[in-house]
């Protein structure tokens, strides 16, 4: 697709999150990991080998004892809005993972993957990671299974969907009440769960939405903007010493 | 498609809400069902006024508890020596109940009935009420709870208001808060108020509507809460309470306080006669004297003397100022030290009508039928219960479960033949919990009500497990350091999963079986029906109000102004409540409150004899510091370890789930060795650098750690997360880390007899 060729549609979801509210809780990994039956391991201490979607990172102010400063970023993909292509889908050599430019979500078909790992390689935000193993649980915790997610398979790359499937269910249900399942929106399950309600969640092309107005505060920034990947990820800190490490790669 | 991967059911999508009651925070949660049978997520209620939505990892993470692998599935008991992981065998619920019972009837035909001792780690809730119903209508003064900061935090308002009854603390109007080491946003008080209001406050400074509360953080480590807030004044672990009396001597050195206010309203400020007619020295001339000089509160903290008196001018002068404090709410403080954190809360003016800081309010719950204790209950409760054998030197003795482990480690006064423990895990999460591995030893019979093979039913004897927090009825009376009185009923999620019964089923069985005045004492037919009449009592009261929605009425309701009651009847309150609703009301005024001897807010407490106090030694009846001496050689053990609780790392009788495990740090947690963190200049100085195995040895004890370098770290302070080092659970839990509990130092307060627990000396040297 050329860049002439895209249209923009009129629903471009995406979330802000406001690091001078983020406590470091951890709540919205927790809730993305039950949302979307991210399995784990005994040991998950290997960051390399372990499958987190919403990953945190860690930024300091580099200053000692008593002026010392740090914060919690947390890392969800980015969802680029890049016109051509995200840096994901353009190495994708079997289309499995595409942008769907009804709402600008970047997708991960599992069934498709044949585990090449280019997107791995080519996200700069390190937000896709691999499945190394099975995915399992202990026996008793597979109650626990979420039915709208489907659970991955050995040998194939996953990452954070924005939680599509929410947005689908709230597409049926603007269908089945009449109304415009193009205004339809959803808070994804680390936005729903941020207790400080530091992670906000909408259509950035909807002029009235929370995002869109907060994406125009001075506080806002984007992860490695200098590669123009576009993310629909904002970041929100009144601190200079975070932003200026936005664009120095993580 | 993939057999050996796990497919899970479909079906309908309902919601359920209730009440997490995995902390005593009281957040709404709603449990999202598949099939009405299958719990897949909890996520916070939007319309519950207390988080309005918002959930933390624990609760998150809850339907891990309620699948754990590691649950006790039906009753089991031990057949070979005690704590032989292997020796435990089923047996049938009618064969454990009647072993208990027979147990508990002899030991009172026996006319023994003080030698059963029970251990809850219930803080809050009517569960806790039952179990002291049981005690004494069995007769036995040997009921203990888990160690909580509102035990010490009572006795502060005792001595000063002469009620003893928890502070509470109107955060939604401050305007600078003044944080002594409490972790606002790591789980001080109720974590889901306290995330939600600092939210609040944030969205404020950024839209620039309200005024947003400014917070000062006070503390040794760069904690999140020192990271986030607007400032953090670094001192010296365990001089907080010397900086709260450095900044109170600047107040009243340079009449920076609430001159009307204290003229009028309390006691002890000036210098004082007491009723012998002997002198006595006021709070006022104690400031002034030379050993709370601003040099010496600048030495004791590491403070420079300009900073304190900044910080006392800017306390000063702010309208909604208040000062917080308290490191963990699971660990009692020094009462002195607890009294002087409130003083400078007095000098400020805040304990009055609509100000910062009162009492947190009683709820009308319908009352517990008087006990006729019979003869042999009589016998029993006149007996002195096990922690207060010693005791006649602590002038304010309160039941101490250091005490009582103490006491029946060494050489009790009688023995305890039945131990129940109930949702506590002290053989893990006490600091100092060796004590609890000794005192269980003399211990004849011990019985455990968890639902998990926890550390401590490992040493059990018999385990009758009791249902999760999501299979029962619960209830929850008061949010810790909310100014509002607050009730909420936590109702079942699902039906039990297990062969398991609620320990309070348990508990009203045991009791009717036994007959006579127990039986009496603890008429109900089950937990829950014991449940709905304490509701059909607070119905009857008439007061309060059920919240209806997450508008903020709950935490805006004013003094005063209670609500209108929009409840019918007992039934009503109890269906609303049920569903996930809860109950309010408003603050009360602490000024008219106050019961203390004088009959005003004491700053010299006369209700505080002791001998020293006899002895002349004023400044004993007065708010105070004095330093923790740590034992242990100075040479020997040249650091001093702190142990630190986070949000993200569960550390109480809950153990860290597998989904907040895998969100720690590689540098919290790697393999199977935990960090402790170090400035890199001790580091350096010790030969250690980043990811070093480390021997960290105290006097209490060793273990092996990795170093971490975090410049949020004092020079020579080691720190030391709570909630790794389990030695029990399942592969996801057991064997992480090491556990600080192990290596703190207990002491015992003068005051209180409670202990207190945060740091040793400690010496680090490379594996």
């Amino acid at each position: 697709m050329s860049e002439e060729e895209r249209k923009q549609s009129a629903v471009r979801f995406g979330m802000v999150i406001d690091l001078d509210k983020c406590s470091g809780c951890m709540a919205c990994s927790v809730a993305c990991q039950a949302e979307n039956n991210i399995s784990f391991r005994p040991d998950e201490t290997n960051k390399l080998r372990s499958i987190t979607w919403m990953e945190v990172f860690y930024l300091q102010n580099g200053k000692d004892y008593g002026e010392y400063q740090y914060t919690y970023l947390p890392r969800p993909c980015m969802h680029c809005d890049a016109p051509h292509h995200a840096p994901c889908t353009f190495v994708c050599p079997v289309n499995a993972t595409t942008r769907n430019e009804e709402n600008g979500i970047v997708e991960h078909i599992y069934p498709r993957c044949i585990g090449c790992r280019y997107c791995i390689v080519a996200c700069p935000y390190h937000a896709r990671d691999f499945n190394w193993w099975d995915p399992s649980w202990p026996k008793s915790m597979e109650s626990m299974l979420n039915p709208e997610v489907s659970t991955r398979m050995r040998g194939v790359v996953e990452k954070c969907t924005f939680c599509h499937h929410r947005l689908l269910n709230a597409r049926a249900k603007a269908y089945l009440e009449e109304t415009d399942p193009d205004k339809a929106t959803y808070l994804p399950a680390c936005a729903e769960a941020c207790p400080t309600k530091a992670i906000s969640f909408g259509n950035l092309n909807d002029p009235e939405s929370e995002v869109a107005a907060l994406i125009k505060d001075p506080r806002a920034f984007r992860l490695l903007s200098k590669l123009h990947t576009e993310p629909k990820v904002y970041y929100l800190s009144k601190h200079d010493w975070v932003r200026k490490q936005a664009d120095k790669g993580f | 498609n993939w057999s050996w991967r796990p497919s899970p059911e479909r079906g309908p999508i309902t919601k359920k809400a209730t009440i997490c009651t995995l902390c005593e925070g009281g957040c709404g949660i709603r449990a999202r069902l598949v099939n009405g049978n299958r719990a897949v997520l909890l996520e916070g209620n939007p319309e519950h006024p207390i988080n309005r939505g918002g959930i933390c990892p624990l609760a998150a993470s809850g339907l891990q508890f309620l699948y754990a692998p590691y649950r006790i599935t039906q009753p089991i008991k031990q057949t070979q020596k005690r704590g032989e992981a292997s020796g435990f065998k089923p047996i049938p619920w009618d064969e454990a109940m009647s072993e208990l019972l027979d147990k508990l009837v002899n030991l009172r035909t026996g006319g023994t009935p003080h030698a059963v001792a029970c251990i809850t780690g219930q803080g809050q809730g009517s569960m806790r009420d039952l179990w002291q119903q049981f005690f004494d209508a069995y007769g036995s003064p040997n009921f203990f709870q888990m160690p909580s900061h509102s035990d010490s935090l009572k006795l502060a308002a005792f001595l000063t208001l002469g009620k003893e009854e928890p502070l509470a603390f109107a955060l939604e109007k401050a305007s600078y808060i003044l944080s002594f080491g409490s972790d606002l946003i790591g789980g001080w008080g109720s974590p889901g108020r306290m995330l939600a209001l600092w939210g609040d406050w944030n969205a404020a400074q950024s839209e620039n509507k309200t005024p947003s509360a400014k917070i000062i953080q006070i503390e040794s480590r760069c904690s999140m809460s020192a990271a986030k807030a607007d400032r953090w004044i670094p001192i010296i672990p365990g001089s907080e309470a010397a900086l709260a009396l450095g900044i109170a001597h600047v107040m009243v050195k340079e009449n920076l306080y609430d001159t009307s206010y204290v003229a009028t309203n309390v006691f002890g400020f000036e210098d004082w006669t007491d009723s012998q007619g002997k002198a006595r020295q006021g709070f006022k001339s104690f400031l002034l004297a030379s050993e709370n000089s601003l040099e010496e509160a600048s030495r004791r903290t590491g403070l420079e003397p300009a900073k304190i008196v900044e910080l006392a001018k800017d306390f000063a002068t702010q309208p909604n100022a208040v000062a917080v404090w308290g490191k963990s709410r699971d660990l009692p403080e020094k009462v002195h030290h607890e009294l002087a954190f409130l003083a400078l809360n007095v000098l400020k003016g805040n304990l009055k009508s609509q100000g910062m800081i009162s009492l947190a309010p009683s709820v009308p719950l319908g009352p517990m039928p008087q006990v006729l204790a019979d003869e042999v209950a009589q016998q029993g409760l006149a007996r002195k219960s096990l922690d207060q054998v010693k005791a006649q030197d602590i002038p304010l003795s309160r039941k101490s479960l250091y005490g009582f482990l103490k006491n029946l480690s060494e050489a009790p006064s009688y023995p305890i033949e039945v131990l129940m423990i109930h949702e506590a895990n002290p053989a893990y999460s006490l600091p100092g919990n060796q004590v609890f591995q000794k005192a269980i030893q003399k211990v004849g019979w011990v019985v455990s009500f968890s639902s998990y093979m926890d550390e401590t039913s490992l040493q059990a004897d018999i385990i009758l497990p009791n249902h999760t927090a999501f299979e029962r009825y619960d209830d929850v009376i008061g949010v810790p350091g909310l100014p509002q009185a607050y009730y909420a009923v936590a109702a079942p999620i699902l039906p039990p999963q297990w062969n398991t019964r609620h320990s309070g089923d348990v508990l009203l069985q045991m009791s009717k079986n036994m007959g006579g005045s127990v039986a009496d004492a603890l008429p109900w037919k089950s937990y829950d029906a014991f449940l709905q009449d304490r509701v059909k009592g607070l119905a009857a009261s008439g007061r309060g109000a059920v919240a209806q929605t997450s508008a903020r009425q709950l935490q805006e309701t004013p003094e005063g102004a209670s609500p209108k009651a929009n409840y019918k009847d007992g039934a009503d309150l109890w269906k609303k409540l049920a569903s996930g609703q809860c109950w309010y009301d408003a603050p009360q005024n602490p000024l008219q409150l106050v019961q203390s001897p004088s009959g005003k807010i004491e700053l010299a407490f006369q209700s505080l004899q002791s001998k020293e106090l006899e002895a002349g030694k004023d400044e004993q009846c007065l708010p105070n510091f004095s330093s923790i001496a740590l034992s242990g050689n100075e040479k020997e053990y040249p650091l001093t370890l702190v142990s630190y609780q986070a949000l993200f790392l569960s550390h109480g009788y809950l153990p860290n789930p597998p989904f907040m495990t895998k969100t720690l740090w590689d540098f919290i947690l790697r393999n199977d060795d935990s960090f402790v963190e170090l400035h890199p200049e001790t580091a350096r100085s010790l030969g250690l650098d980043e990811g070093n195995r480390a021997v960290l040895k105290t006097p209490a004890g060793e273990c092996i750690v990795r170093v971490h370098l975090f410049p949020g770290a004092r020079l020579d302070v080691i720190y030391m997360p709570q909630g790794l080092g389990h030695k029990a659970y399942d592969q996801y839990i057991q064997s992480k880390g090491a556990n600080p509990n192990e290596l703190l130092e207990v002491q015992m307060d003068p005051v209180s007899g409670l202990g207190t627990a945060w740091a040793a000396r400690a010496q680090l040297r490379r594996a």
